[in-house]
């Protein structure tokens, strides 16, 4: 999937979050957003998502305004680990079946097993390691076939083995040109299959640049 | 003996086959409403709702003395005033910014305070009457009553077998949920009329006091035990039929008022439970 953004601006109430912000992504293009809390990382996520109202600025996703999209098909979110109702009693198989539509099928099936589920299929979620989490989280995203696909920090609290299988699921997903943009404190996360990078400061300016240091800021 | 006496009595009298078909009814729809209500965090909206509806049957008694319409029917003042009560506390909601939850206790006053004005504008009102709207008294369901229960049961059982997948999906994540193109607002506010819909007719069974008891403990012992949402859903259920059952039994037999006595034996189960969880938590940690 396209992403366009163009000069897009966020403040809540008196801070200014956002600050122009614009960049471009072609299909298969996989972006990394880095940079400390609070510079706006899942504030541009949140706007990407239309959970935050953009007024000032445009997001476009396969050149169409993000404002015209009633309801994103082909749009996957891994949320946060915390984000969650992480007390709620439900199994794997709830929370997957209740994100497809349909009943599960050879396409349900294949998810299951590309994000290795099979043996954690019937436990309750609040018995997975935050790895086993994320898997979840991902095959969901992947229920919706995604053509973009948005992480939010998904190796927090996450093993090192699982970090590394995460990233192996991201580089299967970037060859099947999915665009991906992943929020990442560790800015050497996935640092092999990045094209580009979105960098935040405190000050609310932002850099854009592509992978062998070119500043592509505009 | 008692189970004999009781089921020769059903047999016999239409008022206890009446009032056995309406428990069984809210025993089912309590739970279900009750689980989402408890994972949602609406447990106080439901005891704030109860209260607004108890201030519609009230007035309802108060206008069908004065007037004899039908439409002043208590039960379906009591429906229009807890569905009203959802969106009163929505808009009360807006004008506090940091302290949206006194929009509840706002209502509940109001609901209160309206109750009691109108219990005692209406003449001839008596301590039975108080008393059955506090703690219920299901044997006085009527053949009318128990055709409304059996009409929004029926509208609140479909509601929920259709939305069931969004339902669970906005109780485990709403950002998702909202991401996923769910109407998360207006699917909210569905579930808060339903709520308002299944505690108005909660009144006559349980009574005022103890509609977010009958909603709220099964599912409290159910969570214990619930590997699952659906496991959760059928052991809440499971939990309230046969606290309703045995509620009906124990007071029949002991003629005493049988709301109270269907949420003391809630409560008998939900500790039951408790020692049966430490327990085996313990078993476990000595394994």
């Amino acid at each position: 999937m396209r992403v366009n953004v163009n000069n897009l601006t966020f403040a809540y109430t008196q801070k200014l979050v956002l600050n122009n912000v614009s960049f471009s992504l072609k299909s298969g293009d996989f972006l990394t957003i880095h940079g400390k809390n609070g510079t706006g990382k899942t504030t541009l996520i949140r706007c990407f998502l239309k959970l935050l109202r953009v007024e000032n600025g445009m997001i476009f996703l396969d050149d169409v305004d993000i404002n015209k999209i009633r309801k994103f098909s082909n749009v996957g979110y891994v949320p946060q680990k915390n984000d969650f109702n992480y007390e709620f009693p439900i199994t794997v198989s709830e929370i997957l079946s209740c994100a497809y539509p349909r009943k599960r099928d050879a396409f349900f099936t294949q998810i299951v097993n590309s994000m290795d589920l099979n043996t954690i299929y019937n436990e309750n979620i609040n018995n997975l390691s935050g790895g086993q989490i994320q898997r979840v989280f991902i095959a969901r995203a992947l229920l919706s076939k995604p053509k973009l696909l948005i992480l939010d920090e998904p190796t927090v609290g996450v093993d090192i083995d699982n970090v590394n299988a995460l990233h192996d699921i991201l580089k299967k997903l970037k060859e099947q040109s999915i665009t991906i943009i992943l929020v990442s404190h560790d800015m050497d996360y996935c640092s092999d299959i990045t094209d580009y990078y979105l960098n935040f400061n405190e000050l609310g300016e932002y850099e854009f640049e592509k992978v062998g240091g070119e500043d592509v800021s505009s | 003996m008692y189970l004999a006496s009781f089921f020769r009595a059903l047999l016999t009298y239409d008022f206890i086959q009446y009032a056995l078909v309406a428990g069984i009814i809210v025993g089912f729809l309590a739970p279900i409403i009750g689980t989402i209500v408890v994972i949602r965090r609406l447990s106080f909206i439901a005891d704030t709702l109860s209260h607004f509806s108890l201030a519609g049957v009230c007035i309802g008694v108060f206008l069908s003395k004065l007037i004899n319409w039908k439409v002043f029917d208590p039960l379906f003042m009591g429906i229009v005033f807890s569905v009203a009560g959802t969106f009163l506390i929505e808009r009360l909601r807006g004008f506090y910014k940091n302290y949206k939850e006194l929009s509840m206790p706002i209502v509940m006053s109001a609901g209160i305070a309206l109750s009691g004005l109108f219990i005692s504008l209406s003449n001839n009102i008596d301590s039975k009457f108080t008393s059955s709207l506090l703690y219920g008294s299901i044997y006085s369901v009527s053949v009318g009553n128990l055709i409304t229960i059996v009409i929004i049961a029926a509208v609140v059982i479909t509601f929920l077998s259709l939305m069931y997948k969004k339902i669970v999906t906005l109780c485990f994540d709403e950002v998702y949920a909202s991401v996923s193109g769910i109407n998360v607002k207006l699917l909210q506010l569905a579930i808060t009329v339903i709520l308002a819909l299944v505690i108005s007719l909660f009144i006559d069974i349980v009574g005022v006091l103890l509609i977010a008891s009958l909603m709220i403990i099964p599912v409290a012992s159910a969570i214990l035990l619930g590997d699952s949402f659906k496991n959760t859903l059928v052991c809440a259920v499971a939990f309230s039929e046969v606290s309703l059952l045995l509620g009906f039994i124990i007071s029949f037999h002991a003629n005493v008022t049988t709301g109270p006595v269907i949420i003391l034996i809630n409560i008998f189960i939900l500790i039951v439970i408790m020692i049966f969880k430490r327990i085996r938590t313990n078993v476990k940690k000595e394994k």
